[in-house]
């Protein structure tokens, strides 16, 4: 049944993905851009996907 | 975010660094100095005419090297046979620094004057030899003509021989005293040979027949082949021509015309006999001139091979010197201590780096005076200057397009990485040409070594620049293309699809009916082929647009912030940042959350009726607290718009206002503290004026230059108050123009979408029902052009139209929130940056 609930699911997985890509990419030259690659893809494909799926979820018409 | 790493997020910190360099280490050091590539120097002698600075000698030296070099480069290129240059990193490598580098460059002096002379020497002889052979094989066509002539002329004797009779006597009466005077005749009708132009000849004889009145016979032929004028490599077509007529005058007045009409004349001997011989003494003359070309020829292929040998070297050389004395005339001379005192940008992190350096460099030169380097304090605005290496330097290239960012504020060029790829893939997704573009990035990263030390094309050149874009779009592309469910047009059907399709109705038109699954991962592929699925598509692509659009935008806001807080100003927050965000996120931000609100109602078991969103955005700003009982998205809706909107309208006098405010009061303190403030400021200068005056004493010249640039900084409040109401009707009609603008993510995805549809359907699927021989010839030609059209409109021009939308949606829509990119680049000597120049 299609319910708002894997939006949310997958929310909390995201931001904990976010949060290990904050915490554990390592000291060094590129950390500030690798953590920001892997914190603005996460939230980005997040998003994308997010709309995408809710636009399904009640759908207002239906196809012919 | 520890300080010890280099990071993107913004410019290096810089300092500036007064070095004193010894005389006799300045061009070592400066050399050492060129190859590590961090040091901007300044210009302290900005007053100087270029012409009369101290280094003006060294420069005309190695100016005259590179014209050398230059002209040597533009031989070998002229040569027909493509002469090897021996590439920069197979050469020789020719010392210039150090105690036997002066030594070095004289050879090299010396040596390049030498194959100057020689080359021109040989290209000199060249020359006249090229001509002297064009005049003799003219002068061999003439005398073969000539002789066609002379046998023409002499059965033509008779004709001639009666015009000087009286026109009544009759031929035949002188027949038997004619052959007398055959020989005799010959030398009465002299002559003059020559060739001329062919498009002159016409010309040449109309003239020479109103001349003479008549009184000449004349006959030319083409020569067929034409003549190559080997400097120029024209063509020109000449004539033979020969012209009789008798007396001196006559024949006087024939060569003063053919010469006036650029005609070359040759002497033509009327005895056959001594025509042959000279014929042959031509044509042995002409085959002494070819071996002697073809030996010239030879000897400077030589000399060009031998030069090409170390032509790399020397113009690398050339280039390095020449730009080691233009630094050096920047410098200042201290006449006391015998040391130049130069000025330079560095990053701070760099320090030891260019102290290690400079130590290095008195090593190589021998000397034991190290040189010293020390930091000034300023408050000039340092260049920007961000570290970047080949995977980031892309997406710094097209946002440093825009502007260079101010000294250390947030970098855009950071989140481009990600954000960039991504909106490109919102209007290009498609898993199939995501797929393509990747793999022609994957490729020329595979090629990258090799590609980088070729030359590449201009356009092939910019595309290879941007390999590590190309490759991120691409991954974005499958992503989004997975989300749209689209590859080559067609759909995957992965997973469960959510829609059944029943029988069609009477009608021909089924209605597919829920069947409870949520197709996971993308639009459903029910969706595709279906009659309505582009009302779906338009709605489900225009919304998302909108809401990431107004997500980038924020994000872009917050930018902000860190750059409030690292330059210590908390009135700009306050008066800036925080109504910006309220009147931003409370009309469109309102806007987000209603989508997503009335995208997660289940509208079946609600009583009314699903309202349009544009609508009731357009009404909460109309007519506000007005809604529509049966039309509404929640209860208190009304209320809540009406609070909302309140809130926007109050930030615009609070834009507006707040900043000048106490922008105006803090002038007033100033002001006011401004008398007292006078007698405490000379305090300050009159220290420092001591201190100035004892080191001109010294014949330091530093702290003169420092006061003269002193920065008055009175800021005008009018120009306060007008800069604060542009700004602020700026954002606010921004805020709408942009967010619309944003719906470009969809328009472009759309037209991607269909064109890719149109495309498939035209081609491939018109040919796929055919069958036999001839169908599968057919087939495989149409994938072939398919494959082609795929490639070059839909990724190519489609590809390079998203990815200028993308830019442009940073560039505006995006940094116009946060950026001020009112820096300048930081441009270091380096000699690797010098190669690029070029």
């Amino acid at each position: 049944m299609a319910s708002i609930i894997p939006v949310i699911f997958i929310l909390v997985i995201v931001l904990g993905l976010m949060a290990c890509g904050y915490l554990f990419v390592p000291k060094g030259l590129h950390q500030t851009t690798i953590r920001t690659a892997i914190m603005l893809t996460l939230a980005s494909c997040y998003l994308m996907w997010m709309v995408t799926y809710m636009a399904q979820l009640h759908p207002l018409i239906s196809e012919s | 975010m520890g300080d010890d790493y280099p990071t993107l997020f913004r410019s290096e910190q810089m300092s500036l660094m007064q070095f004193l360099i010894p005389t006799e280490v300045a061009h070592d050091t400066v050399a050492e100095l060129g190859e590590l590539g961090n040091v901007q120097f300044k210009d302290l002698n900005p007053a100087v005419n270029p012409f009369q600075r101290s280094f003006v000698g060294e420069i005309r030296r190695t100016e005259e090297m590179a014209r050398r070099v230059r002209f040597f480069e533009s031989q070998i290129q002229k040569d027909k046979d493509v002469v090897p240059i021996r590439p920069l990193y197979d050469s020789a490598p020719l010392v210039t620094v150090g105690p036997s580098a002066a030594h070095n460059i004289d050879g090299l002096d010396v040596t390049l004057a030498g194959h100057e002379t020689r080359l021109g020497q040989m290209n000199d002889s060249y020359k006249t030899l090229s001509e002297r052979t064009r005049e003799l094989v003219e002068a061999r066509h003439v005398l073969r003509e000539t002789a066609v002539f002379f046998e023409k002329a002499e059965t033509q004797q008779t004709d001639i021989r009666t015009s000087f009779d009286d026109s009544s006597a009759p031929l035949l009466q002188h027949d038997d005293r004619e052959q007398q005077y055959l020989s005799s005749v010959q030398f009465d009708l002299e002559f003059v040979a020559g060739t001329i132009d062919r498009t002159r000849i016409s010309t040449f004889e109309r003239v020479l027949w109103r001349v003479l009145r008549g009184n000449l016979y004349m006959n030319h032929t083409d020569i067929t082949e034409p003549f190559v004028d080997p400097a120029t490599g024209t063509e020109t077509r000449k004539n033979v021509f020969i012209i009789f007529a008798h007396g001196d005058a006559l024949l006087a007045k024939i060569r003063k015309v053919a010469e006036s009409m650029g005609a070359t004349l040759y002497p033509i001997d009327a005895n056959a006999d001594k025509r042959s011989d000279s014929l042959r003494e031509v044509t042995a003359r002409l085959e002494d001139l070819e071996t002697v070309l073809y030996n010239t020829g030879l000897n400077r292929r030589s000399e060009l091979l031998r030069i090409g040998e170390n032509l790399a070297r020397w113009q690398d050389v050339v280039r390095k010197e020449k730009a080691i004395y233009e630094t050096m005339n920047l410098f200042n001379y201290d006449v006391r201590r015998k040391t130049l005192v130069a000025e330079g940008w560095v990053p701070t992190r760099d320090f030891a780096m260019i102290h290690m350096a400079l130590r290095h460099a008195t090593e190589e030169s021998g000397t034991s005076v190290v040189p010293i380097l020390q930091e000034l304090h300023t408050s000039k605005t340092p260049p920007t200057f961000t570290r970047t290496n080949k995977f980031s330097e892309g997406f710094q290239t097209i946002m440093d397009a825009y502007g260079i960012a101010t000294y250390q504020e947030v970098n855009p060029g950071l989140f481009a990485i990600v954000t960039f790829p991504f909106l490109f893939a919102v209007m290009f997704g498609d898993i199939g040409h995501g797929l393509i573009i990747f793999f022609a990035a994957l490729y020329m990263i595979i090629q990258e070594k090799k590609w980088a030390r070729q030359e590449l094309n201009e356009i092939v050149g910019q595309f290879f620049y941007g390999r590590y874009i190309i490759l991120l779009m691409g991954m974005f592309s499958v992503f989004t293309g997975l989300m749209y469910n689209d590859i080559f047009s067609k759909s995957l059907h992965i997973w469960h699809s959510g829609w059944d399709f029943p029988e069609p109705a009477s009608n021909g038109v089924s209605y597919a009916v829920s069947n409870g699954h949520m197709y996971p991962f993308g639009v459903d592929p029910a969706w595709h082929g279906a009659d309505n699925g582009l009302v779906f598509t338009n709605s489900y692509k225009m919304k998302m647009s909108i809401v990431l659009g107004v997500i980038h935008m924020t994000f872009a806001l917050c930018l902000q912030l860190p750059n409030h807080i690292k330059f210590k100003r908390p009135l700009d927050i306050y008066a800036n940042f925080i109504p910006q965000m309220i009147f931003l996120q409370s009309i469109f931000g309102y806007l987000v959350v209603c989508i997503l609100y009335k995208w997660s109602i289940d509208w079946s078991t609600r009583d009314t009726q699903p309202p349009s969103l544009l609508n009731m955005l357009i009404a909460m700003i109309l007519s506000p607290g007005n809604v529509d009982a049966t039309a509404q998205l929640y209860r208190g809706q009304g209320f809540i718009q009406v609070v909302l909107l309140l809130l926007a309208v109050v930030c615009v006098p609070w834009m507006l206002c707040m900043k000048p405010y106490f922008q105006w009061k803090e002038m007033q303190m100033i002001q006011g503290q401004g008398y007292v403030g006078l007698g405490h400021r000379n305090g300050g200068p009159r220290e420092s004026t001591d201190e100035v005056l004892e080191n001109e004493e010294e014949g330091n010249g530093r702290a003169i230059v420092e006061e003269m640039e002193e920065e008055h900084e009175q800021h005008d409040f009018s120009e306060v108050v007008i800069h604060q109401i542009i700004h602020t009707i700026e954002f606010c009609l921004g805020c709408i123009s942009h967010t619309a603008s944003y719906l470009r993510l969809w328009a472009l995805s759309l037209a991607h979408a269909q064109l890719s549809e149109v495309l498939w359907s035209m081609t491939i699927e018109k040919f796929l029902g055919l069958s036999g021989i001839f169908g599968t010839i057919a087939l495989v030609m149409v994938v072939v052009f398919w494959f082609s059209a795929t490639v070059f409109i839909l990724c190519l021009m489609e590809g390079l139209s998203a990815f200028l939308h993308a830019l442009r949606l940073h560039w505006v829509e995006a940094n116009s929130k946060h950026y001020q990119g009112e820096g300048y680049l930081f441009m270091p000597l380096s000699f690797a940056k010098l190669d690029e120049k070029e």
